[in-house]
Parts: C-alpha cells; structure tokens; sequence
C-alpha cells in the first residue's frame, strides 16, 4: 500500500474539520439515518461505506445541505452551523462530485468551472475564462483542457472537472459518492493521487463506495453504515475485506469463485449457441456503436463482457437479444442466420435479457407488479387463451415469479415503480430467467443491489448456467467478472480489444485492454 | 407532546380516494353557497331546487339522460387515447365529423328506415376516425404532438359543419335559415325523450373496458401506453398499436356525433356539439383512465351541467354557473392528490 509522502500531521487538539452529532432523518416509512455519527479530521481520508440503502447518501445529502435533519447536529470547524441550501455548504467550504455529473454539456470547460460562481469575473472573454481555468487547474495539479466540451471529454476527464469546479470554490472538504465506479483502473490510481494530494494541506475526503478493496487502499478511516445507522468507524490499517464485509451486511460474506460446476451441471456446448460475425451497429444518434464485432456464445458457459460503461456495450446487449438491428454482419442462433431482428422472435428462441436501464426498458412503471411480471409470458396459456387475457392467471403466474424471486409483495395491483430498484431488478431476473432456455444476457445485473442481494442473483446465473443455458454478463466490476465468467471479452470503444480464457486471466491485462489496448500488445511478457 | 404531520403515500385506496371526491364536492358546494348567500339568494332553496328538479321530476331525469350519452362517449374516446399514451384533445371535431357524415347519409343516401340508421351510425364513426387520421398517421410516423393536430383540426370541422348548416345543406324556406332540413331517420326512444343510443354507449364504455382488460392487445396497448421502450422491449408492433388505437379513439367521438343528430337534434346544425368533445377531457380526466368510470364521470358531468341550466333559469349568469362547475373539478383534483396522504403521529 502506498503511503503518502506528505502527510498531514493533526495539531493536537485540533477540532475535527466535519462533525455529525445524532443525525436523523426521516421519510414516508422509512428511516434514512438515525444516530448517526461521524467525525472527519483535516487531513483524512474518510470512506463511507455500506450497502445501497445503508442511509449514505442521504447523510452526505444534509452536509450539502440538501436535506435538513430532523435532529442532530453539523459541527464545522468546532461551530456549529445549519445549511439550508447547498451554496451554504459550499460557502462552509464543503463541496460534494455527484455520481451523476452536473455539467453542462453544450459549455466548455472554463465556461462549467465559471458557471454560477461568485467569483466569475462580470465581463470576462473566453479566453480570459480560460486562462483562469488553467490557472486552477495548475494550483490542484488537476488535467483539463480549458477549451474543451464536455461531449469531447471522457468520463474520467469530466469527473475532473467536477471536482476542479468543487476545489476552485475553495472546498475544504470534497465528498466523492462513488466516484471510482465510471472510470477505468488507470484514471481510479490517478484520481487517488489527486485526492492524496489534497488532504496533505490539510483537507479532509469523504469518499462514498461500496467496492471494499478500493476502500482499504485510499483510505484512512472508514465509517460503516448499515440500515440507517452506524455500524462503526474503524482505522483502514486494522481492516480486512472480510471484517469490512462483515460490518456492512452484519454477516459474513464469501466472495468465492463459481465456476465449479456441480455434478449434473450442463457442459459447454462445442458448437456456439448464438453467434455474431462482423456485426456493426449503429447507435440513437446513427453514429456507428460497435465496430464489426465477432463473438461465439456456447450453451452452458459464462461469457464475460468486461469494459467501462459506454463503449458499446447497451448496443451489444440489444443486438443479442434483437432489439436493436444489426447495420452489417450476420446474427446466428443455432447455426440459423437470423434475418429480420425482432425482439419477440428471439424471446420466442429462447433469449432473455436483463437489460441495463431496467425502469426505463425492462419495465411499464406505472403499471402493475402483475401486468410488469408476466410481460414475456402474457402471449401463450396460461395468461392468454384464444388472444383473451386472463388477468387471474396473470396474477399467479406473477406470484409465482415474486416467490422464486424472493421479494414480498403487499398488493400486486400496486404499480411497479413503487418497489424498491432492488426488487424490481429481482423480479425482472427472475422473469427473463424463466424465459431465456438458451441464452440470457444480463447487462449489469448487479447494479444497484446491496452486497447480500448481489450474491443471489450471481448465484441464479450461476443455477442457469448450470442448468445448459449460455449467460452473457455485461459488468464492470472486474471481481464479478472474474468469479463467474468461463471467457471474457473486453470491449473498448465498440470493439472487442480480445477474449480471454478465465483459467490464464491477467488483471492488469484486461485493465490494459480496458483502456484500449488489444490483446498481447502489452510487451514481452507475453511473448 | 405527539406531534402530527402529513405523509404520502404512493397509492391510494379506491375508499379514500372516493371519499375525496365526495368530500371535494361538497366542500365545492359550500363555497358556492356561501357565494350565493352574499349575493343575496337563498343557496337551500336553490339547491332544493336543482336537486328537485333534476333528480325529482322524470323530465330532469330524461335530460340527464340525453346529456350523459355525448358526454360518456367523448369522454371514452379521450379515455381511449389516453390509454396509449395519447391525448386526443380533438374529440370536438370528430364529434363534428362523426355528426356530418351521419347528417349526409340521413339526408342524401337512399336508404329507409333502419338500414338508415346503420349507415348513418357507419358514416358517424368513420367521420369521426377519418377525422384523426391525420394526427394518428403523424404521431405514429413523424412523431408530431397529437395535442396541437387534433385541437386544430377542430375549428375545422366546426367552420365546416356551420358552412353546411347555413348553406349548402340548409333548409331552404325553414325558420331559422341555419339547420340542415329534419332527418327522417330517428333512433327510438325508451323511456321518455331518452333514446337508445344510451344503452349503446354504456355498452361501449363496457365493452372497451373489457377489450382493455381481457384481450391480449389490451394488455399491449396498457404496457406501450405505459412506457414505449417497453414496447420496443418485447418486439410489440407499437406503431400499429398506437394508429389503431387513436382510429378507435376518434369513432368513438365520431359515432357521439352520429347519436346527437339521429337521436337528439335530427338535424344539423353550427354548435350542434354543447362542447361535448371539451367536456369530455374533463370526463375522462375524472375517470382517471377508466373506461367504466367514464360512466360515473359522465353522469355527475351531466348533472352538474343541468343544474347549470335549472340555475340559469333561476336567474343565475352563466359565468356563475361556469365558476361552480370549476370549483367542483378544481376541489375534485386537489381531492384527488390529497387522497394520497395521511396523517402520522410522530411519538416523541
């Protein structure tokens, strides 16, 4: 682990820089933060860690004065101080980078860093604008290019300007809310280096995640939050994943390779299943998403799509499953060239998909968590018999998928939007499960559960695969990847930089070919 | 100390949200009494009187009867709409539509009797889907707001129907030189002046609310109304979905217009509407998406526009009555989102 050369040394008997007293805060039925309490020293790294819907964001939410608690205390500095809106906060010197960035996208970078700022000199040109931009970005050691649109930018480069924005606003405390999670392993060690650089004069990081290793490396102290409350703060130094884990959940997790198959599981098909060759596609806006793309999925395995978000892989995971058509190249299920894409041809064939944006595509929201569950099976008996819909039949095929799929339901006429993400992305699993007898592709399955909830839908793919279906699994965890997948393919930029076999896998490899590099091109080593 | 506060909740019971209304209503009623009493009327007497008059004498209830036919119907057919996820604001002109072809089969075709009837019914709804082709067409392929085509084509079809009326179809010599002459073809009455064209409607109202819950294209047209990428999700033909669906949507005004003129007025004539196709956004925005509540929507729509008019008879303006009628819907939303929330207490 690296330490950092300069670190900060605390004045004894210096105020902590945020204080948090007995923070609660309440919603429609539910307690967000209760007890909550945290204390960051200047100088300090301090991770938030806990499950999705352990109360972080909403307690990172009142210190930027966001929300207002119901009770507690926000101490800054030693005084106490309530924000009633986030320029408040900001002006307390406490700025926060959402995971969703909020720049604006047509403006150029000097413009965003300008935008809404008190300091924003009245009558100011372009290029003065910039040059005050440059200026800033010398002062924290941050890369930008002034001139640039946000469009022409990468994710890590916009997350740079984010927090550049945060820093010029003179932010002596930066919370970052899961800021690792969009960018490649190369721009996560250069973001480190940043954020160490910034605690060494004296500020504090508050850095939101749920990924346990990242935690441990950049970390000094850990705060864990559990079901609205605190579950304790711990020194990074006397931590193990497994302790960590362990604190989040409240029980102990095992993070284990599940590519062993059971006695009885189904073998890997010699022959592909489903097949692309060449296959282009075009995105929305017409521009071309995927560049002639290859891949052989075989009956009973786990290929693994590793990459960082938006490098093509929303279109590949529609073009599997036929929602979206191929421009060139050829499509095969079962040796067959499929000529017209159509979606409900290829449920028809037996493929399902978890599709990444599961409310604004998987599902109708405003409709019920029947009418949601039965949406590949409403066409065939039970649910249809002679084009009459049985809503009856409808409701146990619906009861039926929300038992398997664990999640308890009060009423079933309730629209799907009033569930939490987690049980929707349960139900929708558990639905494209039933369906998908040859192929399922899941783009991000876990995305959005907590740890526990995580688990079992890996260990349902893990049951399908087993039982002789083909699973192709978009992640971008690595981890994920890397316990479940037999191959992985990496895709950059709408190609596939190469597969590998999971048995000869080399991390810092696929994080290369993450970052564009084809296969083999890393050097020697491999040669 | 407990100390309470509001928390809302994301559904609603069908009870809460009836007894909203109820309460809405009522609470309309009071204000408007309490205007009524500063003006110096007698507001118990008044409503004595509407009520009486209405509901208490079998004339009343015969014009409710022929008021709630247009209104369930272009309600339905703005319901409809909305079931796809369109707004058909257009039900005015379809209703005009529907009411012009029926009044040329009725005047010109040569056809007796009942068989006049089925082609003036015919003609109506296809007057009235001819009339949203347009917009359907645009929607489904140009993505154009069916909002602004179907309210424009409107004051088409109005200026239209006021153009036949008072000169090419006009009764030559008649009294008042603005009707087309009477058409022969007349839906039997039932009971009073009410004819069947009620029955027909009710039926329709069912009939759809059975086509959208009991068939699988109902359950299509629900999910793409929901969220079209649903649609596109699953492989359903949401285009056709969505032509077939407003083409419906505008019969249904259309076939309104058809029972007005062959069961109401038999002639036609500038204003023949009431501004039944208007009313009927309202209705359906009452009914909240259901077809059978269009029914209920209907009926109070109806029975407050005829207290409207026994309270003009009462010396009431109609700006007056227009105010009520607002209050009532107006209280009757906020009743509607209110129904959402309950009262917590909060221990402490």
């Amino acid at each position: 682990m690296t330490e950092p050369s300069h670190r900060y040394v605390v004045p004894t008997g210096a105020a902590p820089l945020v204080q948090l007293k007995g923070i609660a805060k309440y919603f429609p039925g539910v307690i967000a933060n209760q007890d909550v309490d945290l204390e960051v020293m200047p100088g300090e790294i301090h991770a938030l860690l806990g499950e999705n819907g352990a109360g972080k964001s909403t307690l990172m939410n009142i210190l930027t004065g966001i929300y207002q608690p119901d009770a507690g205390e926000i101490i800054i500095d030693g005084y106490a101080c309530q924000f009633a809106s986030p320029v408040q906060a900001i002006a307390a010197g406490i700025g926060m980078v959402h995971q969703h960035f909020k720049l604006v996208n047509a403006f150029t970078v000097a413009e965003n860093i300008h935008l809404g700022w008190s300091e924003t000199p009245r009558r100011a040109s372009a290029p003065a604008l910039e040059e005050r931009t440059a200026a800033l970005a010398q002062k924290f050691n941050l890369q930008v290019k002034p001139s640039a649109r946000i469009t022409e930018l990468s994710t890590g480069e916009q997350q740079r300007v984010e927090i550049l924005r945060v820093l010029a606003r003179k932010a002596r405390v930066l919370i970052l809310d899961e800021p690792t999670a969009v960018l490649t392993p190369a721009e996560a060690r250069e973001l480190f280096k940043a954020l160490r650089d910034f605690v060494s004069t004296g500020n504090a990081v508050i850095f939101i995640s749920h990924k346990l290793d990242e935690v441990l490396e950049i970390s000094d102290r850990i705060t864990i939050l559990r079901g609205g409350r605190k579950a304790g703060t711990e020194l990074a130094a006397d931590c193990t994943p497994a302790k960590l884990a362990r604190l989040m959940v409240g029980r102990d997790i095992v993070l284990a390779d599940m590519r062993a198959r059971p006695p009885g599981a189904a073998a890997v098909s010699s022959s592909p299943v489903l097949r692309l060759r060449d296959v282009s596609v075009l995105n929305d806006n017409g521009h071309t998403a995927l560049h002639g793309i290859s891949l052989d999925v075989r009956a009973g395995e786990i290929l693994g799509i590793a990459g960082v978000a938006g490098n093509g892989q929303r279109e590949l995971s529609q073009v599997l499953t036929g929602t979206r058509p191929a421009a060139t190249g050829v499509i095969e299920i079962d040796g067959h060239a499929i000529a017209h894409a159509n979606a409900a041809d290829f449920v028809r064939r037996g493929i399902g998909h978890i599709p990444e944006d599961r409310l604004h595509s998987g599902l109708a929201p405003g409709l019920s968590i029947t009418a949601n569950a039965v949406m590949r099976e409403y066409a065939k008996p039970p649910v249809t018999i002679a084009g009459i819909f049985r809503p009856r039949a409808a409701k146990a095929l619906a009861r039926q998928i929300a038992s398997v799929a664990d999640v308890a339901i009060p009423d079933f006429a309730m629209p799907i939007r009033n569930l939490s993400g987690g049980n929707q992305q349960r139900l929708v699993a558990r639905r494209e499960m039933r369906i998908a007898s040859k192929i399922l592709v899941a783009a991000y399955p876990s995305r959005g559960l907590d740890v526990g909830a995580i688990n079992t839908m890996l260990r349902y793919i893990v049951d399908l695969r087993n039982a002789g279906a083909g699973i192709v699994l978009i992640s971008e965890e690595l981890e994920e990847l890397l316990n479940l997948s037999d191959r992985i393919a990496v895709l950059y930029e709408g190609r596939i930089m190469g597969v590998l076999d999971n048995d000869r896998v080399d991390i810092d490899e696929i994080g290369l070919m993450m970052g564009g590099r084809l296969r083999g091109e890393k050097g020697a080593a491999h040669g | 100390m407990a100390d309470f506060r509001l928390q809302r909740l994301p559904s609603t019971t069908p009870a809460a949200a009836l007894g909203a209304r109820i309460l809405a209503i009522a609470l309309a009623l009071v204000i408007a009494g309490v205007i009524l009493a500063f003006v110096g009327k007698n507001p118990l007497a008044l409503g004595l009187q509407v009520v009486t008059s209405s509901l208490g004498s079998s004339f009343g209830l015969e014009d409710l009867g022929l008021l709630v036919i247009p209104l369930i119907l272009t309600g339905l057919s703005v319901t409809v709409a909305q079931q796809i996820g369109a707004w058909n604001i257009g039900a005015e002109g379809q209703f005009y539509a529907g009411a012009f072809a029926a009044s040329a089969v009725g005047l010109f075709a040569p056809l007796s009797g009942g068989w006049s009837l089925v082609g003036m019914g015919v003609a109506g709804a296809f007057g009235g889907l001819v009339w949203i082709l347009i917009p359907a067409l645009a929607r489904a392929y140009a993505n154009v707001n069916e909002l602004i085509t179907t309210l424009l084509l409107n004051f088409v079809a109005i200026l239209l129907v006021y153009y036949v009326s008072t000169d090419a179809w006009r009764e030559r010599g008649g009294v008042a030189n603005s009707a087309t002459p009477r058409i022969k073809a007349e839906i039997p009455e039932f009971w009073g002046l009410v004819h069947w064209g009620l029955p027909i409607a009710v039926l329709l109202a069912l009939a759809m609310a059975g086509l959208l819950a009991f068939t699988r294209w109902g359950y299509e047209v629900r999910l793409i109304g929901s969220n079209p990428a649903a649609g596109k999700y699953l492989g359903i033909a949401a285009r056709r979905h969505l032509i077939t669906v407003m083409l419906i949507s505008g019969a249904i005004a259309g076939l309104a217009g058809m029972l007005e003129i062959a069961g109401t007025v038999h002639r036609l004539q500038g204003g023949i509407s009431n501004n039944y196709g208007y009313l009927g956004i309202m209705v359906a925005v009452l009914a909240r998406g259901s077809s059978i509540g269009v029914i209920f929507a209907a009926a109070l729509m109806a029975f407050i526009l005829n207290s409207g008019i026994i309270l003009q008879t009462q010396g009431l303006t109609t700006s007056t009555v227009l105010a009520i009628t607002g209050l009532i819907l107006f209280l009757t939303a906020i009743g509607d989102e209110l129904s959402h929330y309950r009262v917590v207490r909060d221990k402490s």
